[in-house]
């Protein structure tokens, strides 16, 4: 039988009739013989600041997600099959389409309310993509990824670039002009990839480009494959970070034995759960406010077609960039080819993805630090690393800016090859620049507080 | 391994002093409420009149700030009463060595009892690696292997039709002008479209001086860079450019690249005039079209 402790601690919660709570606490204790256990978890501290809901902004968006895309599945029709288009959107009235892109103008046309959630859903996958980057930096400026956190970081790490995947999968699955040019160049990029590329593309996707069943390849690992893979590791990490408890930002009585914060029940859970609400109170306003990815306009996939100023996804835009400023370098060796793709598109990704997952090592490696830390820090301890973060930042900015190069030539009438240049300059300088001013500047506060 | 929570004031020693604190007042909450359910109620209608989806999403918006806002002013509310502190897990400043050797023991112990029989704990090992590996034979089932990336539907003697399948002829096309055209029997074939340009000015490289009779070229129309419809056409500088990563092809030295991030020439297809009007394929194109790959030259 339970103690009057978990009573007490439930019933200081919510003022409701002692008995109701005698009787949760007893149907608690009988299905999981988890009294002490539960009782102390109901007071799990959770320091305030800020930034840490960068973190629940990810979560709550994936919940969001995962809401929004059942309601799509039930419409979404995983098909490249050719059909006659008879729905309500009169310009393509009578247009061979594919199933798929059928199915999404039904979603968004003939569906009441599909339009709304087939927005919310896009708009949650960019603020999900945004939310995690952003909490990757946190974790980067103030520290938190040394020991003991050093798994929570690889496995935060490995969902970001599971969520950048799955945008991409989701982006591709309409089978507009947009979708249909960005799955030929993931077709492409997977092509060039040395001695494994045209079979590993030819697996994936089906045979040659575009298969019969590209779409129904790229379905299951969007909906379930990928989705799942994100499950597991979600409950991981906030497995891991439930047991270390969070870490917290220098304060009166803040240690690294201690912490200081609110607890679960109720403030934390009340906070938290508002929280949610908010963040899906935000998006379904954008969702029916704000357009996005209006795949009418685009019009179906043809392979003979394709689009100019064309964008993808902000978090792939990054790649886009890459690629439009790689020169054409291939390797041309005997009959070994290694095309110009591979560079910007294979190992600049690697190349980053590795850094950053090596980072903790990197970092104690040089500062000689292995010990175990639940006080985080800030910009202006460290500001080499600051002076590091600022500069990827800045790196991986503006190569998502020279992702937009063809519209800057419109737009300023500039000639394309300028353009080019210029940010094939920029990219260099900037992250150079930014990350000595912030070096500087991290220094100068560091002097500042020492004084 | 969590010591037993204590809760403790926050600030032990100044405890402010002056008046207790008033209790919060409850109308933010209430408002918030009562915003979420007109904004439910507002759904509910617009979704009933089938409303635009500005109204739908904006109700709907409604109904989860409302709540959200008071959830978050009544966690605030509550929040401020206590500020309590926990002890973490007993976090040590060193390495624990001697409960690392405890749980080492523990883990050698428990797999002391499989490993005893050397043999066949090394069979298991292996089995499971076999078995493992044995099952990734399905990938192949992903298939189907691509037909080819080094052939097209194009074949000596093709005629070239346009995208709804009707024949390609000579008269078509006025100097300057292009088409989008695909092996006859093969309009569904995107790794074999073409750009079909009648340029009687431009001098055919060394070596394809009889692959483009009467000043008609055809260029394969899948860019060697990532594989994007090479659509557009710039008919005063005859360059081809390619609208996704902006690679440049010059018309007038057979699709060299002349700028962006491509490195290959775009394809030249051989053709042939028929006794007739009509256009037709000498052969296939004799390189891979499309993006390059790493046995691209085998």
């Amino acid at each position: 039988m339970p103690d009057d402790r978990l009573l007490r601690a439930l019933s200081r919660s919510f003022r409701l009739p002692r008995d109701r709570y005698r009787r949760l606490a007893r149907w608690l204790d009988d299905t999981t013989a988890g009294d002490s256990l539960i009782r102390k978890e109901l007071r799990h501290i959770f320091p305030d600041h800020w930034s840490f809901f960068l973190g629940e902004i990810a979560l709550y968006c994936f919940i969001i997600l995962i809401a929004t895309g059942v309601f799509l599945a039930f419409f979404f029709t995983p098909s490249s099959q050719p059909v006659v288009y008879q729905g309500s959107y009169a310009p393509l009235h009578g247009t061979v389409v594919s199933g798929a892109y059928d199915s999404v103008l039904h979603i968004s046309f003939d569906v009441r309310a599909g339009l709304v959630i087939r927005q919310v859903h896009h708009w949650a996958a960019l603020i999900f993509a945004m939310a995690l980057a952003i909490h990757l930096f946190r974790m980067f400026f103030t520290g938190a990824y040394r020991r003991p956190r050093r798994l929570n970081w690889l496995v935060g790490l490995t969902m970001l670039q599971l969520v950048l995947l799955n945008g991409v999968f989701g982006y591709s699955l309409p089978d507009d002009l947009l979708s249909g040019t960005g799955l030929r160049i993931a077709y492409s990029i997977t092509e060039s990839i040395p001695l494994i590329g045209p079979n590993l593309a030819s697996l994936l996707f089906g045979g040659g480009f575009p298969s019969s069943t590209l779409i129904a390849r790229v379905y299951p690992v969007h909906i379930f494959l990928i989705p799942g893979a994100i499950a597991g590791l979600l409950g991981l990490h906030l497995g891991v970070l439930w047991i270390q408890r969070h870490t917290q930002y220098r304060g009166p009585a803040r240690t690294d034995v201690t912490v200081v914060g609110t607890p679960l029940i109720p403030a934390y859970a009340l906070r938290t759960t508002g929280f949610l609400l908010l963040i899906a109170g935000a998006l379904t306003a954008m969702g029916g406010l704000l357009q996005i990815n209006p795949v009418w306009l685009y019009g179906p996939y043809r392979p003979t077609d394709s689009m100019t100023m064309a964008q993808p996804d902000w978090y792939t835009g990054w790649l886009e960039g890459a690629v439009r400023l790689m020169p054409s370098w291939d390797v041309h060796i005997g009959f070994f080819e290694l095309p110009a793709l591979f560079w910007p598109a294979v190992v600049l990704p690697g190349v980053l993805f590795t850094f950053l997952l090596a980072w903790p090592w990197l970092d104690a490696a040089v500062t000689g630090d292995t010990g175990l830390h639940n006080v985080l820090q800030t910009g202006r301890d460290r500001p080499g690393r600051s002076a590091v973060g600022v500069a990827f930042i800045a790196f991986v900015l503006t190569l998502l800016v020279a992702g937009g190069d063809d519209v800057f030539a419109v737009v300023f009438r500039w000639h394309l090859p300028t353009v080019v240049a210029i940010f094939r300059a920029l990219v260099i300088a900037v992250p150079l620049l930014t990350g000595a001013l912030a070096y500087v500047f991290f220094r100068r506060r560091q002097s500042a507080v020492a004084v | 391994m969590a010591t037993e929570l204590q809760t403790r004031p926050e600030a032990p020693a100044p405890a402010p002093a002056g008046p207790p604190p008033r209790p919060r007042p409850g109308w933010p909450t209430t408002l918030a409420l009562l915003v979420a359910i007109g904004g439910a109620v507002g759904f509910v209608v617009a979704y009933v009149v089938d409303a635009s989806t500005q109204w739908l999403g904006g109700t709907m918006a409604l109904v989860f700030l409302g709540l959200g806002v008071a959830l978050g002013y009544w966690g605030r509310d509550l929040s401020d009463d206590e500020r309590p502190e926990t002890d973490r897990y007993p976090l040590p400043p060193e390495p624990r060595p001697e409960e690392h050797e405890e749980l080492a023991a523990a883990l050698h112990g428990d797999v002391e009892v499989i490993t005893r029989r050397r043999f066949l704990s090394k069979l298991l090992i292996g089995t499971a690696a076999v078995a493992g590996l044995s099952q990734l034979a399905l990938i192949f089932s992903l298939g189907p292997k691509s037909r080819g990336l080094r052939h097209t539907a194009w074949r000596p003697g093709s005629r070239l039709v346009t995208a709804d399948g009707v024949p390609v002829s000579r008269s078509r096309l006025t100097p300057g002008s292009f088409v989008v055209a695909f092996p006859d029997g093969h309009t569904d074939s995107a790794d074999s479209q073409i750009v079909l340009l009648h340029l009687p000015t431009v001098t055919p490289l060394p070596g394809r001086e009889s692959w483009s009779p009467q000043g008609f070229f055809a260029y394969s129309r899948v860019c060697t860079h990532a594989g994007c419809a090479v659509a557009q056409y710039q008919d005063e500088a005859l360059v081809l450019l390619c609208p996704c990563h902006q690679s440049q092809f010059d018309l007038k030295q057979g699709c060299k690249v002349i700028g962006g991030p491509a490195a290959r020439a775009l394809p030249q297809l051989p053709l042939a005039l028929d006794g007739a009007d009509n256009l037709m394929a000498q052969s296939d194109f004799g390189v891979p079209v499309g993006p390059g790959f790493w046995n691209l030259y085998a």
